[in-house]
């Protein structure tokens, strides 16, 4: 389950007013999420719940509920 | 004797030879195709038989065309076997990250003293103004595709998205399975190995979108590439003084279309081939002449290569430097597209081909929100009206990288060039089509074609998935004789229009 902390940041990125993220929506289905935007949201993401990642992380994610999952575990959560 | 004559001449036919590979559009490809499927049928139902009568074919296959150097093949599964089994075997990240290390130092070795080692001394040459002899080194086909394919499978290991497999066997016939082996798609080894436990079992659609792409491979290759290929584009990059503007810029879009047709009809049998024997490859290209930016080009064009750069060298690139925001994207496109061009071979028209692309993509980069005011102020922003012009000015951005892909040497571009922009001569097109009305036709066909919806291709592949196995048969025996007229055609005269 996505959290609304989590889609809210990821949608102000992305400029979008509402988008409909499920776990395992990934990056392509959702509008302005491409490979260059991607660091964006990456780092919007960690601004935001104040935690780094590894890159070795980051490459693993398959789709918005791996990315929760980690934001998870980083919050000790 | 006479049998004896016939037996040495076939046994001929059967050994390597470097230049008469066992590509998919030969006779004997074919020939062998039919008896291999035949048994790989009969003996269905049993995973063992069907993967070792696959391995052994497949290894025959590439022994056809690379000889001894079939150890080389044999050896970049063995490695990377083992180098992802000791990744996945320990917890311990350093090791982990030593045996990736390894695992990149061996397969970028290997690839590196076969493709560029004559590249870099030329290089060293010319810096030194020393003369140094090349090396006599053969260049194993289609080892730029399996030592990716491998590569991945290692990359997968190491960041925990895949468990390696424990049997040699499964990950020899992923790295040997002959229908992508020499060109392609570089198939994920996440997407593969499962299909190796599945019992064989094709549905009808299956068999309906085998035989179209087939039968759609077959005739981009052998009817439009190679056709217009012999008979004009190669003639004009030649001698392009020899010829008007008008027909410089036609070879550079027959190229262009070229290109497309061989690499991707070659793709489009690859992937009916081995749906044949029960697996399902992915999809390596999407009508890419379609694409409205040189970024929707690559997601359309080499899909399996553009994939593969964007997981494994794009992206941790851009992630590892993601601090500096675009600096970082531009990092790593520089850096993809560079090492793109080197993969496509060791020239300098490859590098500055990569270049080239790269550079556009940076370009477009960095103008992406001015250029979206700009198509808001005009109200033009995704329209129809914007999309024809991106399509037509991103389709001569990559039929002139393509010249330069193609061209024997840098002055040729020029002259090209020249020709077009200072002796175009547009009256010549009328010739052109008039003495050359296959070519004419066989490239209008082309480009139409590729410009249909997808849609009609999806109803064509349904349409003949309805026909029964017989008439499906008769399709292919008929296209493929088709083909056979346009191989074996007389090589079409040409006329020096200009004169």
């Amino acid at each position: 389950m996505i959290s609304t902390e989590l889609k809210k940041v990821i949608l102000k990125q992305l400029n979008l007013d509402d988008f409909d993220l499920q776990d395992e929506t990934t990056a392509p289905q959702v509008p302005g999420w491409d490979s260059l935007n991607h660091i964006n949201i990456i780092l919007a993401v960690e601004e935001h719940f104040k935690v780094k990642f590894k890159s070795y992380e980051l490459l693993r994610l398959k789709c918005v509920g791996d990315l929760q999952k980690l934001v998870d575990s980083k919050l000790g959560r | 004797m006479f049998g004896n004559f016939n037996l040495d001449k076939i046994i001929d036919l059967l050994k390597y030879n470097p230049n008469d590979p066992l590509i998919f559009s030969t006779s004997l490809f074919l020939f062998l195709f039919l008896f291999f499927l035949l048994f790989y049928n009969l003996f269905s139902k049993s995973k063992i038989v069907r993967l070792a009568f696959l391995i052994v074919f497949s290894l025959y296959f590439y022994y056809k065309a690379a000889g001894y150097y079939v150890g080389v093949l044999v050896l970049s599964a063995v490695v990377n076997f083992f180098f992802a089994k000791w990744i996945g075997s320990t917890e311990n990240f350093t090791w982990k990250r030593i045996h990736l290390a390894l695992s990149v130092i061996v397969n970028i070795g290997i690839l590196g003293y076969f493709k560029y080692t004559n590249f870099i001394l030329q290089i060293f040459s010319d810096i030194s103004s020393q003369q140094i002899d090349p090396l006599a080194i053969f260049l194993p086909i289609g080892i730029s595709f399996y030592t990716f394919k491998s590569l991945n499978y290692v990359f997968d290991v190491y960041l925990d998205t895949l468990r390696p497999t424990k049997s040699l066997g499964d990950f020899a016939v992923y790295v040997f399975f002959f229908p992508n082996l020499l060109a392609g798609p570089i198939d994920r080894a996440s997407d593969f190995l499962p299909q190796l436990n599945q019992e064989l079992f094709l549905s009808k659609e299956d068999l309906g979108k085998a035989t179209f792409l087939i039968i759609a491979g077959l005739i981009k290759k052998v009817v439009i590439a190679d056709y217009i290929s012999i008979n004009f584009v190669d003639r004009i990059f030649d001698f392009p003084l020899r010829y008007t503007g008008v027909e410089n810029l036609l070879a550079v879009y027959g190229y262009a279309l070229q290109i497309y047709c061989d690499f991707s009809g070659y793709s489009d049998m690859a992937i009916g081939i081995a749906l044949f024997l029960g697996f399902k490859l992915m999809d390596n290209f999407n009508a890419p002449f379609k694409a409205t930016s040189i970024a929707d080009f690559w997601r359309r064009w080499h899909i399996s290569l553009s994939k593969w750069l964007l997981d494994y060298l794009f992206r941790p690139i851009q992630l590892k430097f993601r601090n500096l925001r675009m600096v970082s994207n531009i990092i790593a496109i520089a850096v993809t597209f560079l090492i793109c061009g080197l993969w496509h071979g060791a020239g300098w028209n490859f590098i500055i081909w990569g270049a080239l692309h790269g550079f556009m993509m940076t370009i477009s980069l960095i103008l992406q929100t001015p250029k979206t005011k700009l198509y808001t102020f005009l109200r033009i922003y995704n329209t129809k009206f914007l999309k024809f012009f991106q399509i037509i000015i991103t389709f001569h951005f990559i039929a002139f990288s393509f010249l330069i892909f193609r061209a024997p040497d840098l002055n040729v571009i020029g002259e090209m060039l020249d020709q077009i922009f200072n002796f175009f001569h547009a009256d010549v097109f009328f010739q052109f089509v008039e003495k050359l009305p296959i070519i004419f036709g066989l490239m209008l066909t082309g480009f139409v074609f590729h410009f249909l919806p997808v849609k009609l291709e999806i109803s064509v592949q349904k349409l003949i998935a309805d026909i029964p196995l017989a008439g499906k048969a008769i399709l292919l025996v008929v296209f493929i004789w088709i083909a056979a007229q346009f191989k074996s055609a007389d090589i079409q005269p040409f006329i020096y229009f200009q004169f």
